[in-house]
């Protein structure tokens, strides 16, 4: 396993539409980091995310997974990534462990139903197992999600926005997971989230996308030993995306 | 610990069976097309026997009158003559049912929204796309060889009708026929449940297709009014001969799939009408396979191509 296991140079995205999502983004994650890549709704994150998780192709430059490129070598790619969505969508119609069966056997999991056992237990989920993913709050949703995610134990585990929308209490569960996860399995976490308070208390770098550039790139620690509190971080955001806040105010 | 995926597209279509099952809309075009099966069979043997009926009491009637017995007109006919209504109910039901399960295949897994976690499996998207179309030919042949097997039992039952090994070849050869058109309009509902951004359009463009292909098609080319397409009789008479539908029949009649289907069944159910010719600029065997063939590459090139970032429809 490389020492980077996340590897982008020159990474641009223009859609269809004209839109251009993502500006010449370069950008390194270290095997075992747990990064936050922040920014504004539309700064570029989720396409990022898609481009990193070989959903859609860029439209130049390079981006590499434990040194397998996302345009070269897709399925090299996905068998060392996992991926929750922002909303964490699962067949409704079947249980937990269904879901998670059909996905760890696309994923080529053996032991597949140890694995899910293991994989619930490591998320305290066992009681969901037999029960309707259509029947699950969006909290019990997202920790069936995340399973699918880590059941193939993957290197690099994609979140995007994965606090949205849940309460308090889901927030800190999924906090805890993510920082579990992330010490007992060594898994790099690649995290989109627009909620400093939560990279403050989870992640060990952090990355500023602001229309589709990347306008920051630091550790936790030098930004802390430089800026202090959250406070002081959430100031340093605002004044290193001031377009976008011109816009909001507009 | 991590192995090589063992048949991805095995994986799909156990899946897909699994789930296409559960669709209401799937349930209930199934169980329409099994029940018109039966109401085929039913009708064939009914009127079969009915016809039986009266020409024993009549035999019997001029026996004893002295006259002479005419030959029975059911032995006179062929006996796969019986099951013209079902070229009618694969035309217009077996061609919808292919339609809703082909899209509904798809709009299972867009519309459960979880197609950004199939999207980042080690999956090759043809083999999705193979999954895919493997479940959709599978279900298919299922409802086929339902409805042959009901026929056959229909022959089985029926009492004065022996099939020649000829006859029986011909019949496997309608149902095959059938199975072949019904998956022309399975992939075309594959294809729009993938390319489709909206749930309704991509369901509504298929059916839009179907009517054109079953009723409007047919009388533009051969004059056969929408009424008469469900008929198995009327809708293969002689088209009129004037110039303009001289000219449509050989333009528009190799697309005219439906007209291609009914042809194709007459001429294996022995109940062509005296006389007919195709006035198609190639034959019937070419439309279906033709179609077949295109719907065949859009659909894998629409699976192939579609958006994986996109959880659900836009609505």
């Amino acid at each position: 396993m490389p020492d980077t296991v996340i590897e982008i140079v020159d990474l641009n995205k223009t859609y269809a539409s004209g839109h251009t999502a993502l500006r010449n983004l370069t950008l390194e994650v270290r095997q075992g980091e747990v990064f936050g890549f922040l920014g504004h709704n539309g700064a570029g994150k989720t396409t990022t995310i898609h481009i990193l998780t070989t959903l859609m192709a860029p439209s130049s430059g390079m981006a590499k997974i434990c040194g397998h490129s996302v345009e070269e070598a897709p399925n090299e790619v996905r068998r060392h990534i996992g991926y929750v969505p922002e909303n964490v969508r699962l067949y409704d119609t079947m249980t937990a462990r269904a879901n998670l069966r059909f996905f760890g056997r696309l994923s080529g999991v053996e032991n597949l139903e140890r694995r899910i056992d293991e994989t619930l237990e490591f998320l305290e989920s066992q009681h969901l197992a037999d029960r309707l993913v259509g029947s699950f709050s969006k909290g019990l949703r997202q920790r069936i999600g995340l399973a699918q995610a880590i059941l193939h134990r993957p290197a690099v585990l994609f979140l995007d926005e994965p606090t949205s929308g849940l309460d308090p209490l889901g927030i800190k569960t999924l906090r805890d997971l993510i920082v579990r996860l992330n010490t007992e399995f060594g898994t790099t976490i690649f995290m989109n989230t627009h909620l400093i308070s939560e990279i403050a208390k989870t992640c060990h770098t952090i990355g500023v996308l602001n229309q589709g550039r990347l306008v920051f790139n630091d550790t936790i620690t030098a930004v802390s030993e430089r800026y202090g509190d959250d406070a002081a971080l959430e100031e340093l955001y605002l004044s290193i995306t001031p377009v976008a806040r011109k816009d909001e105010a507009a | 610990m991590m192995t090589t995926s063992p048949s991805p597209a095995r994986i799909v279509l156990r899946h897909s069976l699994g789930t296409v099952v559960r669709e209401q809309t799937v349930a209930i075009i199934a169980a329409l097309f099994v029940a018109l099966i039966f109401v085929s069979a039913f009708l064939g043997w009914s009127a079969t026997s009915t016809v039986d009926a009266i020409y024993k009491s009549a035999a019997v009637y001029l026996t004893k009158q002295g006259m002479a017995v005419p030959p029975n007109p059911l032995l006179a006919a062929s006996p796969l003559y019986l099951l013209r209504n079902m070229a009618t109910y694969v035309s217009l039901i077996g061609s919808l049912a292919g339609i809703v399960i082909g899209y509904q295949l798809i709009a299972s897994d867009r519309k459960a929204g979880v197609m950004p976690l199939i999207g980042t499996r080690p999956v090759e998207r043809r083999a999705y796309a193979l999954g895919k179309t493997a479940a959709l030919v599978s279900i298919l042949c299922g409802l086929v060889a339902f409805a042959a097997l009901v026929s056959v039992a229909t022959f089985f039952i029926l009492p004065g009708f022996h099939l020649s090994a000829h006859d029986w070849v011909k019949l496997f050869g309608f149902y095959a026929v059938s199975g072949l058109y019904m998956l022309v309009f399975g992939l075309l509902g594959l294809t729009f449940g993938a390319l489709s951004r909206s749930e309704t359009v991509g369901l509504l463009i298929p059916i839009t297709a179907w009517l054109s292909f079953t009723f409007i098609l047919p009388q533009l080319t051969s004059n056969i009014n929408p009424v008469a397409s469900l008929n198995p009789v009327t809708a293969l008479t002689a088209p009129p001969s004037s110039t303009f539908f001289q000219l449509t029949g050989l333009l528009l009649g190799p697309v005219s799939l439906a007209e291609a289907y009914r042809t194709l069944a007459a001429q294996l159910l022995d109940m062509l009408p005296p006389g007919f010719a195709d006035r198609a600029a190639i034959s019937p065997w070419a439309t279906l396979l033709m179609a077949l063939v295109l719907l065949a590459l859009a659909a894998r090139s629409a699976l192939s191509r579609m958006d994986m970032t996109r959880g659900d429809y836009n609505g």
